[in-house]
C-alpha cells in the first residue's frame, strides 16, 4: 500500500507491506504519479516487509524517471526486506542514498 | 518470516516426508491430499511454493495448476510438479499450465529440498 | 513426527492402496472398461512407488515401476485388460504387499524365494512393454556436495580474482512464471561466495512501456566457488528456457581444464566432446550453441542471392563469441582436435582391403613364383643365354611381387600391443595396484591373421602377470623394488619366427611351490627330476593354479592351459623364464605364418624336402668314418656339443640304398639345435607353402607342400617339432645309457 504526504512540494511517499508482483500494477501507477507531481520525491521504506524482483525495479524506475524530469529522489529508513534486496544486487550505489542499518 | 510452501499429493507418507525436509530446512508446510483439498487450504492463506502431484484423484494436478494461475492471489506462485519419468508429455503440460519447475518422482527429500531452495529459501 | 512415523504411515497407505488396488482389479474382471477403476490401480502402483522412493525402498521402486509403467500402457489404451492381465496385476499386487510388509514393515531384505517369485511376475509384465528401456534411476541429490577432486587439486587455493563468472539476462516472463531473480541469487550464494553483482537496469522500456510485472533486468556475477560448472548451471536449471546464461571458468581453472584437455583419450575429433568430456562446457550449453551454428547456416543458405553474408563460423568461435568459454580453452580443444586429426588421418591413408582378396593375390603370386622357377629351369635347359638373361630377370622381379604381396598382410604389433595401456589401467584399478606398461618393438611385424589371434591369449598373460606377476605395493617396497609393478611388452623377430614377450617385474614363480603343487596334482612323480623350464611349463597345465587367492581378473586355474592350446595351434610355442623376486618373462614365439618362404632344398632318396632357410645354420657332410659310427646313436660331436639328429629317410620310411654320402644340416629353432641327415644339398628354393589337407593332419613333421618348378611335389618340414622330437629322442637313450652305466 502506498501513502503519502506532501510538504511543500515535497512528496513523502510511504509504501507498506508487500512490494511484490502481486501488487507490482498498482504501485508502478502510485509511484509514477506522485513523481509527476512532485518538485521532490522520498519513498519511505521502513515498512515494506517483503520486496521482490517487481518492486526492486520499480525503486529503479522511479528513480530514472527522476533524473530524467531533473526532481531529486531519495530511498530513507530501508527496511531489512529491502535492505537484503540493495545487498544481493549490489545496488545501494546505485541510489546512493545513505543507508541507515535499522 | 520463514516461508510457505504447500505440499500436494494423494500419498500421506509422502507428504510426511517431504513435510518433514521441509520443514527441518525451515519451512512451514501446508498439506493437502489432492487438487481440490489444496485450493480449499490456499485460500485465506500465504503460501510462497507449491509442490504438486500429477496423478491424484478429485483434481489432477495439471488441472489443479491451472486453477492456482487464475486465483489472483497465487498466480505468480511458483509450482513444482512432481512428475513421473515416463510422463514427459505430463511434465510438458504442466509447464504449459504454468508449473516451471519439476522434480521427477522418485526422488530423494534432499532433490526435493534443493529444487525448492533454488525458488524460494526458507 | 519423525521419519518412524511416517514410515508406518506408508505402511498404512500402502495397505489401504493395495485394497484398493485388489478391488478395482476385481471390478475389472467384470467391467474391463471401467476407466474409474483402470486409474484407481494405476494411482495405487504410482503412489507406492513415489513414496517408497522418498524412504530409499529401492527394491520396491524397482518392482513397482515396471507394474506402473504397464499400467500406464493400460490407461492409454495400449494395452487391453484382459483375465490375463488381471491375474498378472493381482500377482503382482500381492508381491508388492510382500515387499512393502518384508521392508518397510520388518526392516528386512526379501528373502530368496520372494527375489525369484518378483523377477518372474517382472518377466511377465515386461512382455508388456516390448521394446521400451525399462531403467529406474533413483539420481543421488546433485546438489548437497560440492564437486572437490580433481579440479581442487593444482594451484595454492582459490585467489581474489580467481572467480567464475555469470553473466545473465532473464526473460521478461519469469517474474509471472513465479520465478525470482531474486530467488536464483540467494541460492548461489548456499554454493559458494557471491563476490560482486552487477546488476543491469538498462533494458528496462520507457516508464509507460514498462510492465512491472516483467522481468528487465541483467546481472553480471563474479562467483567464488567449489562447484563444477554443471552444479552452477543448476541453479538455473527451472529458468534455463527463459534466460540467457553464460559461465566463464575462473583463471586458475583455464589452466586445469586446458590439462584435462590434454589428457582426455585421443579419439575425441568433435571439439564439442572436447569441450564436454573436460567439463568446459555443459551439454546444455553446447546443444544451444550448436542450434545458433545451424541457424546462422540456415540463414547464410538462404541469402545465396549474391548479397554478402559472412560465413558461419566455427563452433570454437561461436563459443567464444557468445562468452561461454575463454579462447585459450577453444585453442586447447582445437589443439587436442587436431592431434586426434592427425591420428585419424594417419589411419585414414590406410584403404581396407577384403582380407579374402589379399588371399587370393598372394595365391596368386604363389603360383606366378611356381611358374617363374619352371621358366628359369627351361631356360637354363635351353642355354639360350638372352632367354636365361630375361627369366632371371623376370625371377627378380617376381620375388619383389612376392614380397610385396606378403607385405600387404603384415601388420605392425603395435595397435594390439597399444590397446593394453587401457587393459593396464583399467585391471591395475580394479586390482588396487599400481601398474605401468612398456611396450617395446611395436614396428615389429606379423601377419595379419596372426595378429587377430594373438590378442585373446595376450589379454589373458597380460591381466596374470598383473594379478599374480606383480605383488602389492607393500611387499614390493619391503623387497626394495619401487611401489609401481611394471608390466613389458616386446616383440623382434628371430630366425623366421615373431618373439612376443610378456614381462614383469613382479615376484616371479616360486619353483618349489609349483612342484609341490604338480607332486599332489600327480602331475609330477615325487623323484623325477625337471629343469627350471620344465617346471614354469607346468603352469600350462589344465586346472593348475598356485595363486593364494583367486580373483575375477584372472583364472581359477583354468586359462593358462587354454592359452598354451591357443599358441600352439598358431604353430608357435610358449615358453617361460623366471627369477623368483624379480619377475617373469612368458615368451611366446610364433611363425610369421608366410605363405612363401625361402627355403632350403634337400634330397632324400628321390624325395624332395624344404625347410625354412631361416632356421639352417650350416651343413656338415658326414665323413664315411662318422656315418660308421653314427649307425646306432642318433648324436654327433660338434665342435664339443652334443648334437642331436634325425635321419629323414628313417623318419619318413624312405625306400631304397641310401646315397653315397651323407650330409647333415644342422637347423635351429628357439635356442634349441638338431641335425638333419639328408642324402643331397640341392639349394635355396622359393617355397610356396601349400596348406596340407586335413588327413594329413596328424603327420609329424611336415608343416605343408610346395610344387617344385619341376611340376614335383616336395613336403615341407616342421622342423620345430622335428628339434623337439630328436631332442627327446636323444634325452631318452642318454637316460637309457645312464642307466646301463649304473647298472653296470
Amino acid at each position: 500500500m502506498i501513502s503519502h504526504d506532501v510538504d511543500n512540494g515535497i512528496y513523502r511517499v510511504k509504501v507498506e507491506g508487500e512490494m511484490t508482483i502481486y501488487h507490482a500494477l498498482e504501485h508502478k501507477q502510485a509511484l509514477l504519479e506522485c513523481l509527476g507531481h512532485c518538485t521532490e520525491m522520498e519513498i519511505n521504506l521502513s515498512g515494506v516487509s517483503e520486496m521482490d524482483t517487481t518492486g526492486f525495479q520499480l525503486l529503479v524506475l522511479a528513480k530514472r524517471e527522476a533524473e530524467k524530469i531533473g526532481r531529486p529522489m531519495r530511498l530513507v529508513k530501508h527496511s531489512p526486506a529491502t535492505l537484503e534486496v540493495m545487498d544481493l544486487f549490489h545496488m545501494a550505489a546505485y541510489f546512493g542514498d545513505p543507508v541507515v542499518m535499522p | 518470516m520463514s516461508k510457505t510452501v504447500m505440499i500436494v499429493d494423494d500419498s500421506a507418507s509422502l507428504r510426511q516426508v517431504v513435510g518433514i525436509a521441509l520443514r527441518g530446512a525451515g519451512y512451514e508446510v501446508i498439506e493437502a491430499c489432492d487438487g481440490k483439498d489444496a485450493i480449499s487450504k490456499l485460500i485465506g492463506q500465504k503460501v510462497h511454493l507449491i509442490i504438486s502431484d500429477v496423478n491424484m484423484p478429485n483434481m489432477d494436478g495439471i488441472t489443479f495448476v491451472k486453477n492456482v494461475k487464475q486465483m489472483p492471489n497465487y498466480k505468480f506462485t511458483p509450482v513444482i510438479m512432481l512428475t513421473t519419468e515416463s510422463q514427459d508429455g505430463k511434465k510438458q503440460e504442466g509447464q504449459a499450465a504454468g508449473a516451471k519447475a519439476w522434480v521427477v518422482k522418485p526422488f530423494q527429500p534432499a532433490q526435493l529440498l534443493a529444487a525448492a531452495s533454488k525458488l524460494i529459501l526458507p | 513426527m519423525n521419519m518412524d512415523d511416517a514410515l508406518q504411515t506408508f505402511l498404512i497407505e500402502c495397505r489401504e492402496l493395495l485394497q484398493a488396488m485388489e478391488e478395482a482389479l476385481l471390478n475389472l474382471e467384470s467391467e474391463p472398461d471401467d476407466k474409474e477403476a483402470i486409474g484407481a490401480v494405476f494411482r495405487a502402483a504410482h503412489t507406492i512407488k513415489g513414496s517408497a522412493g522418498l524412504f530409499g525402498l529401492d527394491t520396491i521402486v524397482a518392482f513397482t515401476h515396471v507394474a506402473e509403467n504397464v499400467l500406464d500402457k493400460v490407461r492409454n489404451g495400449e494395452v487391453p485388460v484382459d483375465s490375463n492381465l488381471i491375474a498378472l496385476l493381482l500377482s503382482s499386487g500381492d508381491h508388492i504387499a510382500i515387499l512393502v510388509e518384508q521392508i518397510a514393515g520388518q526392516g528386512v531384505e526379501p528373502d530368496e524365494a520372494t527375489c525369484a517369485a518378483g523377477e518372474a511376475l517382472l518377466q511377465q509384465l515386461k512382455t508388456y512393454l516390448a521394446g521400451e528401456g525399462q531403467g529406474v534411476q533413483i539420481t543421488q541429490s546433485s546438489v548437497t556436495q560440492p564437486h572437490d577432486a580433481p579440479l581442487q587439486s593444482s594451484g595454492g587455493g582459490l585467489v581474489g580474482s580467481d572467480t567464475w563468472h555469470i553473466s545473465l539476462r532473464f526473460g521478461h516472463d519469469v517474474l509471472k512464471n513465479g520465478m525470482d531473480p531474486l530467488s536464483f541469487l540467494r541460492y548461489l550464494a548456499t554454493l559458494g561466495e557471491i563476490v560482486s553483482v552487477t546488476t543491469l537496469p538498462d533494458a528496462m522500456p520507457l516508464a509507460e512501456q514498462m510492465d512491472p510485472e516483467c522481468c528487465y533486468l541483467g546481472f553480471e556475477i563474479d562467483f567464488r566457488s567449489t562447484a563444477d560448472k554443471t552444479m552452477i548451471e543448476g541453479v538455473f536449471e527451472f529458468v534455463r528456457d527463459d534466460c540467457n546464461l553464460r559461465i566463464l571458468p575462473p583463471h586458475s581453472r583455464v589452466t586445469e581444464y586446458i590439462q584435462l584437455i590434454n589428457d582426455l583419450p585421443e579419439d575425441k575429433v568433435r571439439l564439442g566432446d572436447i569441450l564436454i568430456n573436460s567439463g568446459v562446457v555443459t551439454q546444455k550449453e553446447l546443444d544451444e550453441m550448436l542450434i545458433c551454428q545451424a541457424m546462422r547456416s540456415c540463414i547464410a543458405e538462404d541469402a545465396q542471392s549474391g548479397e554478402h553474408v559472412p560465413p558461419v563460423p566455427p563452433l570454437g568461435e561461436i563459443l567464444v563469441q557468445e562468452g561461454m568459454v575463454q579462447k585459450e580453452l577453444v585453442d586447447a580443444a582445437l589443439g587436442k582436435q587436431k592431434q586426434a586429426r592427425d591420428n585419424k588421418a594417419q589411419e585414414s591413408r590406410y584403404i581396407r582391403v577384403h582380407a579374402d582378396k589379399l588371399d587370393d593375390l598372394i595365391n596368386l603370386v604363389g603360383e606366378l613364383v611356381i611358374a617363374s622357377a619352371s621358366a628359369a629351369l627351361l631356360s637354363q635347359r635351353s642355354r639360350d643365354t638372352m632367354l636365361h638373361e630375361a627369366t632371371s630377370t623376370m625371377s627378380r622381379l617376381v620375388e619383389e611381387i612376392r614380397d610385396g604381396a606378403l607385405q600387404l598382410r603384415m601388420v605392425p604389433i603395435g595397435e594390439t600391443f597399444n590397446r593394453f595401456h587401457r587393459v593396464v589401467r583399467d585391471v591395475s584399478n580394479d586390482l588396487g595396484k599400481e601398474i605401468g606398461l612398456e611396450i617395446g618393438g611395436a614396428e615389429t611385424e606379423l601377419d595379419k591373421s596372426v595378429v587377430e589371434k594373438i590378442g585373446d591369449p595376450l589379454m589373458h598373460l597380460v591381466r596374470n602377470s598383473m594379478d599374480h606377476g606383480i605383488e602389492s605395493a607393500e611387499l614390493r617396497q619391503q623387497r626394495g623394488k619401487s611401489a609401481k609393478g611394471t608390466v613389458r611388452l616386446n616383440a623382434f623377430h628371430e630366425s623366421g619366427s615373431i618373439v612376443i614377450e610378456v614381462g614383469d617385474d613382479g615376484g616371479g614363480l616360486n619353483r618349489d611351490k609349483l612342484l609341490a603343487k604338480a607332486i599332489e596334482r600327480g602331475l609330477v612323480g615325487p623323484n623325477q627330476s625337471l629343469t627350471d623350464q620344465e617346471v614354469y611349463a607346468l603352469i600350462f597345465e589344465a586346472g593348475f593354479s598356485t595363486a593364494d587367492a583367486v580373483t575375477s581378473i584372472s583364472g581359477r586355474g583354468v586359462g593358462m592351459d587354454v592359452v598354451r592350446r591357443n599358441i600352439e595351434a598358431l604353430r608357435g610355442m610358449i615358453e617361460i623364464d623366471s627369477v623368483q623376486g624379480v619377475g617373469t618373462t612368458i615368451r611366446i614365439r610364433l611363425p610369421l605364418t608366410l605363405a612363401i618362404i625361402d627355403g632350403f632344398l634337400l634330397g632324400v632318396g628321390s624325395a624332395s624336402y624344404v625347410v625354412p632357410l631361416d632356421m639352417v645354420m650350416e651343413c656338415i657332410e658326414l665323413s664315411e668314418a662318422e656315418r660308421q659310427e653314427t649307425r646306432e646313436r642318433n648324436y654327433i660331436n660338434l665342435r664339443g656339443t652334443v648334437l642331436p639328429f634325425i635321419r629323414l629317410r628313417d623318419h619318413f620310411r624312405e625306400q631304397g640304398k641310401a646315397g653315397r654320402r651323407e650330409n647333415i644340416v644342422v637347423v635351429q629353432y628357439a635356442g634349441q639345435k638338431a641335425g638333419l641327415v639328408v642324402d643331397e644339398l640341392m639349394g635355396e628354393f622359393q617355397t610356396v607353402i601349400k596348406p596340407l589337407g586335413k588327413i594329413f593332419g596328424n603327420l609329424r613333421g611336415v608343416s605343408g607342400s610346395t610344387i617344385l618348378g619341376s611340376g614335383e611335389v616336395a613336403l615341407i618340414l616342421d622342423v620345430p617339432a622335428l628339434i623337439q622330437r630328436s631332442v627327446n629322442q636323444e634325452a631318452k637313450s642318454a637316460g637309457q645309457e645312464k642307466l646301463v652305466a649304473l647298472l653296470k
